[in-house]
């Protein structure tokens, strides 16, 4: 019997003209939204292939330790095609520097080309399955029981020997069979544009997690078909029921989820920024004093002239052409300052981490909050089936720490700080005197550093001191004759990938949730049914 | 006869769930987003002060120091929050929000870290704007979705018209009833919320606010109305009011939700500008053409005194440089703003974007806001340049080599504070704020009379048995 009227069902709701607008809606939207996305990942792809060989660009063309600071770069992620989640907003790229912690990722995306174009959001598969499966559930739902009130056949129906259960289990599952086709439809379409797009692959993990997003899809449908019968069997005209789905359905879908970040950025404060800005200088700005301190104290070299020097952020360094003791004092620095700027990384950690969590805690409560809403509770288990969740880029982006630990403990093992390697590429067999020095550029015009400095001081052409300096030209004076170094020791960041169970892990008692949610609904509709007046 | 029609339209609406659905719901909204405006407000603008405080201090300690390290040094400024976000954040969050400048050159603009949580996924604050754009258009086409459709199917239109009355009043009737139901639900939502904000201090009212909020109410019927003429076109376009209401929501989904976050994607595919990488690699390559082909020694530093020869080299390098940076990354920049401005024109198709570009242009905030600080702040530079080159000229231990990057050979002598110009943004004017609303407004009249004739035209033709 149950087959029969969910038959029935079906082939009233199939050919009503819902089914044709709903279909159409799919058709239209879902391949479009795709398309979005899989320009989108092309670019990000394209774009990580660019940085990808530049950071190794990078850490091939190096001659000092000093240099050798790898960058992460993290692969777009596939399913980001059917749900972007965070991942247009927190970066791509780490720098693995020995002075600072990782904090946030950078290289976001949406800001790359042009930073007003952060302001324009964009919708993706989740969305629109949010938005449409939960319509076309409750439009396929809320006159299940009013409208054959309202045409006398519900009345007709109860007269024979049918229960109401089977009743209303015939019309659940007369729904869902005519939903079913479009969820499916709607997966297979996008499966297709994968597919046809000759650049895109997935593997058997993503293929895996595609059929999560579609079994969690599939129960938040059943969702929002509960909710439709149970407003239709509380009411007892199909337009009090329409009106009263379609309120919920703004209310869930669209105004519970942005009200529950709203809320949770006014009510769940973070920490401010700027203090941690503040808080992290003081750091840096005491570290820098004892720096200062170090340098004061170690031996001054005998001519404190750089010939060749290139520096940057993080310890960077790059000498040639110093005199013997000037190349000892960069090395005794080095050895001294490299290990004080790793402990002063430590010490920032802390607060760093106090504002990472204050922001995790402000996600949490939006997280927490959007649970009200099935369709919260939906986009929370699809990005994390697609990997573009925060959970998933924390745990990245704590590998991505603990890669720095590895790297910090490489470079320790090397005993690298102390060596001049870290500093220059010139063997400490080729270092020279001051004095062999100026003899060796000006050509034996000048035997010693005083001589020629005596010289420079009464000259006024300053241009004519350095020319003089380069009478001769020596062959450790520039990088162009070093080799580049050899890293092939160095550990290399492998980021784990994302399983099916790694990614639904943390979603496991959401989709319990949203489980039970549903049961409780069927049960309530059961129960609202039982009681309903049918004449 | 249209007096009748108008009173039975609105009283029908009135007493309907729909009705009272729409004016709960509303109110809750506007009840809640005003509460969290209070709470997160005063807290927003604490930190902008002190912020800001923090940056005076940095420019006193500037002056106090050397003129010329005042000139030269980089600075933030970063736009305060508004007080009237209320009606509308226009995405201020996700916008350039911070300008980077010195006495030589307004550097750029960034989003200044922190301005929002990366852990939260996107979202529309929850304001004035949010409310009209997405509930009020929704609302609005619940209202009419049915008004030809529905009454067809209860065969009320039939005897309605075999009365003395022309089809084209009876569907001014309904779309005018339907349009004050809809505002009947706005007002109060409006005043509550103005009445919570005020009484607890987070704005004060005067008369630019009650400008702003008159305009707001204005442009929400006007985005009414269009909505109603949508609403109107799906009743004649359909025999039932299923089909009307599918049409109707479709609609919906379209305008309010499809094309304005389309936005990204039309913009990278329709209006593609320079990448990033390239602007920064041909900036850099302009430095080193200049680096390499200027006089030797130009790099050399001792800043120990002004007037050694090489200060005048590095400062005629040092300005080259500038004004090659500054012409590449400009251009750049004038790209930025002309991808965004054309891709929302474009997107101002939809009635909910347009309206959204409106109530921004008419509380002065978002983009058009960023244009005018932008445009200010290179007035302000100039005159910031003008006061030190004046300040320099008056020194006559300065060899006046200007040197837009170092703080090496010019004025040295500290600068009382009080005399140094300051920039602090000024209010959008009315003029300022008309001429990008203009455009917009013109769009939603437009498409309203064109939908509404076009109603009018297939309820002509509407079979109404």
């Amino acid at each position: 019997m149950i087959f029969h009227i969910a038959k029935k069902e079906f082939l009233n709701n199939l050919l009503s003209a819902r089914f044709v607008i709903g279909f159409l809606l799919c058709l239209v939207l879902i391949p479009f939204s795709i398309l979005i996305n899989v320009d989108d990942y092309r670019d990000q792809a394209n774009q990580y292939r660019l940085d990808q060989a530049a950071a190794e660009k990078s850490l091939k063309e190096i001659r000092v330790y000093s240099a050798l600071r790898p960058q992460i770069i993290f692969a777009p992620e596939p399913l980001g095609i059917f749900g972007k989640g965070i991942s247009a907003q927190v970066g791509n790229k780490v720098w693995i520097h020995l002075g600072e912690m990782p904090l946030l990722a950078e290289g976001i995306a949406a800001t790359r080309d042009n930073r007003f174009l952060a302001s324009f959001f964009s919708i993706d598969f989740v969305d629109i399955a949010a938005i449409i499966f939960s319509l076309l559930a409750l439009l396929f739902s809320f006159d299940a029981l009013t409208r054959e009130k309202e045409n006398g056949t519900l009345r007709l129906q109860m007269a024979n020997s049918l229960s109401r259960s089977k009743l209303l289990a015939g019309k659940v599952v007369g729904i869902l069979m005519t939903l079913l086709p479009i969820l499916v439809f709607c997966f297979l379409l996008g499966s297709v544009v994968i597919l046809l797009s000759g650049d895109l692959s997935f593997t058997n993990s993503e293929w895996g997690r595609l059929a999560a997003l579609a079994f969690a899809s599939l129960i938040y449908l059943a969702v929002f078909i509960f909710i439709g019968l149970l407003v239709s069997s509380r009411t007892k005209s199909s337009v009090t029921s329409l009106v009263l789905c379609l309120f919920l359905w703004v209310l869930l879908v669209f105004i519970v989820p942005n009200l529950s970040s709203y809320f949770a950025e006014s009510f769940v404060g973070i920490q401010s920024r700027d203090n941690l800005d503040r808080v992290l200088n003081d750091f840096d700005r005491s570290t820098l004093e004892r720096i200062a301190v170090v340098e004061k104290n170690l031996p001054r070299p005998d001519w404190q002239m750089s010939w060749y020097m290139s520096s940057a952020e993080d310890g960077y360094r790059e000498l040639y052409g110093l005199s013997a003791s000037y190349f000892e004092w960069e090395r005794q620095r080095a050895s001294a300052v490299e290990p004080m700027r790793i402990d002063n990384a430590d010490k920032k950690w802390g607060p760093q981490r106090a504002y990472l969590d204050s922001l995790d805690r402000q996600a949490r409560a939006a997280d927490f909050m959007a649970m009200i809403s099935p369709a919260g509770i939906f986009r929370i288990i699809a990005s994390a089936s697609c990997g573009t969740d925060r959970a998933t880029h924390q745990k990245r982006m704590d590998e991505v720490r603990r890669y720095r630990e590895t790297f910090v403990r490489y470079l320790q093992g090397k005993n690298i700080f102390a060596s001049t390697a870290y500093i220059t590429p010139t063997p400490p067999s080729a270092f020279r005197t001051a004095d062999a020095l100026v003899t060796a550029r000006t050509g034996g015009k000048f035997k010693s550093v005083k001589e020629y400095d005596d010289w420079a001081s009464n000259q006024k052409d300053f241009r004519a001191r350095w020319a003089v300096l380069g009478t001769v030209k020596l062959p450790n004076d520039r990088p162009d004759g070093f080799p580049y170094l050899t890293v092939d020791d160095m550990p290399r960041f492998t980021g784990r990938a994302v399983t099916v169970f790694g990614a639904l892990e943390g979603s496991i008692l959401r989709l319990g949730l949203i489980l039970f949610e549903s049961l409780i609904l069927f049960a309530l509709a059961y129960i609202a049914f039982i009681k309903y007046d049918v004449r | 006869m249209f007096k009748t029609i108008l009173k039975r339209e609105i009283l029908h609406n009135l007493y309907s769930l729909r009705f009272i659905l729409s004016l709960v719901l509303i109110l809750a909204v506007f009840i809640a987003h005003s509460l969290s405006f209070v709470r997160s407000h005063p807290s927003a603008l604490n930190s902008y002060r002190e912020s800001r405080g923090l940056a005076v201090k940095t420019m006193q300690k500037d002056a106090s120091g050397s003129a010329t390290r005042l000139a030269v040094t980089q600075r933030n400024y970063d736009l305060r929050p508004r007080d009237n976000a209320f009606i509308a954040d226009a995405k201020e969050k996700f916008l350039p929000n911070s300008l980077v400048f010195s006495a030589w050159n307004v550097f750029g603009f960034q989003n200044k870290s922190g301005s929002s949580n990366p852990f939260l996924p996107s979202y529309d604050e929850l304001n004035w704007m949010f409310i009209a754009a997405l509930i009020i258009s929704f609302v609005t086409f619940l209202f009419t979705f049915d008004a030809v459709s529905g009454e067809k199917e209860s065969r009320t239109l039939a005897q309605a018209l075999s009365n003395s009355v022309s089809r084209g009043t009876l569907l001014f009737g309904k779309y005018l009833s339907a349009n004050l139901s809809v505002m009947l639900i706005l007002v109060p939502g409006v005043l509550i919320s103005l009445l919570i904000v005020l009484s607890t201090g987070a704005a004060s009212w005067n008369g630019s606010l009650a400008g702003e909020a008159a305009a707001y109410l204005a442009a929400a019927g006007l985005l009414t109305a269009v909505m109603a003429a949508f609403g109107l076109l799906c009743s004649v376009l359909a025999r039932n009011s299923n089909v009307s209401l599918l049409l109707a929501l479709s609609a919906w989904i379209l305008f309010a939700v499809v094309i304005p976050n389309s936005s990204g994607f039309l913009a990278k595919n329709l209006f593609p500008i320079e990448k990033a990488e390239t602007v920064m690699k041909r900036s850099n390559k302009a430095r080193e053409d200049l680096s390499r082909a200027a006089p030797p020694g130009s790099w050399m530093m001792n800043s120990g005194n002004p007037f050694l020869p090489q200060h005048e080299l590095r400062a005629n390098l040092q300005r080259k440089l500038l004004a090659a940076e500054k012409q590449i990354r400009d251009a750049y920049y004038l790209n930025m703003f002309r991808q965004f401005e054309q891709t929302r024109r474009l997107i101002a198709i939809s009635p909910v974007a347009a309206f959204e570009y409106l109530i921004e242009a008419s509380v002065g905030g978002g983009y058009q806001r960023f244009r005018k600080v932008w445009d200010d702040l290179h007035i302000f530079q100039i005159q910031f340049q003008d006061f030190f080159t004046a300040l320099d000229a008056k020194d006559p231990k300065s060899p006046h080599w200007f040197n837009p990057s170092e703080d090496v050979s010019t004025t040295r002598l500290p600068v009382p504070f009080e005399t140094v110009p300051q920039f602090t943004e000024r209010s959008m004017s009315f003029a300022d704020r008309f001429k990008p609303a203009f455009k917009y407004l013109i769009t939603l009249i437009l498409m309203g009379c064109v939908v509404y004739f076009t109603s009018f035209i297939l309820f002509v033709r509407y079979d109404v048995r």
